[in-house]
C-alpha cells in the first residue's frame, strides 16, 4: 500500500528534477532567421497535400506529403513497403532519402537552419524534418513536413502527424529538431535543386540518385547541378556516365574530356579512352589511357587494364 | 491398358521434369551470362560512386560488401525477421542505397532514430506532459505552451 503511494511521488519527484535540469541547459536556441530588407514574413504552401497519419507512418506520410506537394503522386501506403520497419515502428533516416529515390526523385539534405527553411518554402519547396517530441533519453522521433512560417507570430506552419496545419512556435519547434540534429531533407524531380542545399550534399545526393535511376534522368540531374557548381569534377564525371548509360557516345567522350584536362582526373582519362575505343579510335584511346596511367594513383590497374584491352584490339591475332 | 496409361503417365512426367531442368538451366545460364556481362560492363568504366569516394577517401570503402555480410548473419537474419523485413525487400532496400549510405547502416542499423511515436510508460507521459507545457517538448497535441 505504502509502495503504491511512494512509487507516483517518486515519479512526480523525478519529473521535477529533470525538468529543472533540462530548464537549465536548453540555452541553444536555433539561430534567428537573417532577414534581407524586403523580405517575406510570411508565406506558406497552402496546395501541399495531407496524408493523415494518427500511428507510426509518420515517415510514409511526411515523405508522400513532400513528393505529390512537387508532382510524384503517391500515397503513404504504397511507400510503407519500402521505408518502414515495422519492428522499429518508424523509418529510418537513410531509407526517407532511399525512398525517395525509388520514385524518382532526389532527395538532398539540406542545412539545418531557420534560414534554409525560410529560403526552400520560399522557393516553393516543402521541407521533410526529423524531429525528436519526446526528450533525448526517452525519444519519441517523428517525421513532418513544414509548409509555411509567420515570422511575426514567430511560428512555423506543419503537416504533421494527425494534423493539417500545426502552428508551432519557433522556440519549441527548435527544441524538437535540435535533438535531431537539425535533419531536414527536400525532395524534388530530377532537374530542381533545393534553394539551400550545400554543393557536398548535394553531389552525394546526386552520386545515390545515379545509382538507380534511368540514365537520361540522372543525365538532367547532373546537368542542373552543374549548372551551379561548374567546377565540380564528381558532378562532371557523374554526367558523362549518364551520358554514356544512356547510350549518347559523343556527348559522354566530350563531358570525359574536358573533366580529364580542366581536373586532370585519371577517371576521366580511363573513361575516355573506353569510350574512344569503343568508336573504334584505337590511338586517340591509347594516347587517353596513357595520360591517364601518369595520373592514376589508386586507379593504376584499372588504367593498366584499359591499355591492355586497347593493345589486344590493335593487334588482333598476335 | 491400365499399365500402358500409367506408363504413358510416368514417361509424361518424366518428360516434363526433364523440360523444366532445361528450362531451370537455361534461366540460370542467362542469370549468370547477365551478372557477368554486367560485372564486366562495370569494370570498364570508372563509376561515379568510385570517383566521389576517392574524392572524399582516397581509397575504396565497400560498403555494399559489408552491409552484406552483416545481414547475412544468422543473428542478423533473425532480428530482421523479428523487425518483419522481407528479406526479398531488403536486398531491394539496400541496393537503392549508395555505398557510403549502406556502410553507415552496416555500423548503425540498430542506432539510427527510427520515426514514430514511441508508446511512453508512465513516467515518462508525467516528465513529457511537463515539459510540453514548458514548451520544451511536444508530445500531446493538446497542451499548450507557456512562454
Amino acid at each position: 500500500m505504502l509502495a503504491m503511494l511512494i512509487r507516483p511521488l517518486r515519479a512526480l519527484w523525478l519529473a521535477l528534477l529533470v525538468t529543472l535540469l533540462l530548464a537549465a541547459c536548453a540555452s541553444t536556441p536555433l539561430q534567428p532567421v537573417a532577414l534581407t530588407p524586403g523580405a517575406s514574413t510570411r508565406a506558406e504552401l497552402a496546395d501541399t497535400p495531407f496524408f493523415p497519419d494518427d500511428s507510426h507512418f509518420c515517415g510514409p506520410a511526411a515523405l508522400a506529403t513532400s513528393l505529390s506537394a512537387v508532382g510524384l503522386a503517391i500515397t503513404p501506403a504504397q511507400l510503407v513497403g519500402q521505408v518502414f520497419l515495422p519492428g522499429r515502428e518508424g523509418t529510418l533516416q537513410i531509407e526517407m532519402l532511399s525512398g525517395a529515390r525509388r520514385q524518382g526523385a532526389v532527395a538532398m539534405v539540406i542545412p539545418g537552419t531557420l534560414t534554409a527553411l525560410k529560403q526552400e518554402i520560399d522557393a516553393g519547396h516543402p521541407v521533410v524534418v526529423l524531429q525528436n517530441l519526446g526528450l533525448s533519453w526517452a525519444p519519441s522521433w517523428h517525421y513532418a513536413v513544414v509548409v509555411g512560417y509567420d515570422l511575426e507570430r514567430e511560428l512555423l506552419l506543419l503537416r504533421s502527424g494527425p494534423m493539417r496545419r500545426q502552428e508551432m512556435t519557433l522556440r519549441t519547434f527548435g527544441h524538437t529538431w535540435q535533438r535531431s540534429q537539425y535533419w531536414a531533407f527536400v525532395a524534388l524531380p530530377p532537374g530542381r535543386l533545393p534553394a539551400s542545399v550545400a554543393e557536398p550534399d548535394a553531389t552525394r545526393a546526386l552520386v545515390a540518385f545515379e545509382r538507380n535511376a534511368k540514365p537520361a534522368a540522372a543525365v538532367t540531374a547532373y546537368r542542373a547541378a552543374l549548372q551551379r557548381w561548374p567546377h565540380n569534377a564528381t558532378l562532371a564525371m557523374g554526367l558523362g556516365n549518364a551520358l554514356y548509360g544512356a547510350g549518347d557516345l559523343p556527348a559522354a567522350a566530350q563531358v570525359f574530356r574536358d573533366a580529364a584536362v580542366t581536373h586532370r582526373l585519371a577517371a576521366a582519362y580511363n573513361n575516355l579512352a573506353r569510350i574512344l575505343l569503343q568508336q573504334g579510335h584505337v590511338a586517340e584511346a591509347r594516347q587517353a589511357a596513357a595520360r591517364g596511367l601518369v595520373l592514376a594513383g589508386p586507379l593504376h590497374a584499372t588504367l593498366l587494364d584499359t591499355l591492355r584491352d586497347i593493345e589486344a584490339i590493335s593487334q588482333p591475332g598476335s | 491398358m491400365r499399365r500402358g496409361v500409367f506408363c504413358f503417365l510416368i514417361l509424361h512426367e518424366e518428360h516434363i521434369m526433364k523440360r523444366f531442368q532445361r528450362t531451370l538451366a537455361l534461366v540460370v545460364c542467362c542469370s549468370m551470362l547477365n551478372l557477368s556481362l554486367l560485372q564486366s560492363a562495370h569494370a570498364v568504366m570508372v563509376s561515379t560512386e568510385e570517383v566521389a569516394r576517392l574524392a572524399v577517401t582516397g581509397a575504396p570503402d565497400p560498403g555494399h560488401a559489408r552491409l552484406a555480410a552483416v545481414l547475412a548473419r544468422d543473428n542478423v537474419r533473425s532480428e530482421m525477421e523479428r523487425l518483419g523485413i522481407d528479406p526479398a525487400s531488403a536486398q531491394e532496400r539496400v541496393a537503392a542505397l549508395t555505398d557510403e549510405e549502406a556502410a553507415s547502416l552496416a555500423d548503425q542499423i540498430d542506432k539510427a532514430p527510427a520515426g514514430g511515436i514511441i508508446g511512453a510508460i508512465l513516467l515518462v507521459f508525467f516528465v513529457l506532459l511537463v515539459t510540453d507545457i514548458l514548451g520544451l517538448t511536444k508530445v500531446f497535441p493538446f497542451t499548450r505552451s507557456v512562454r
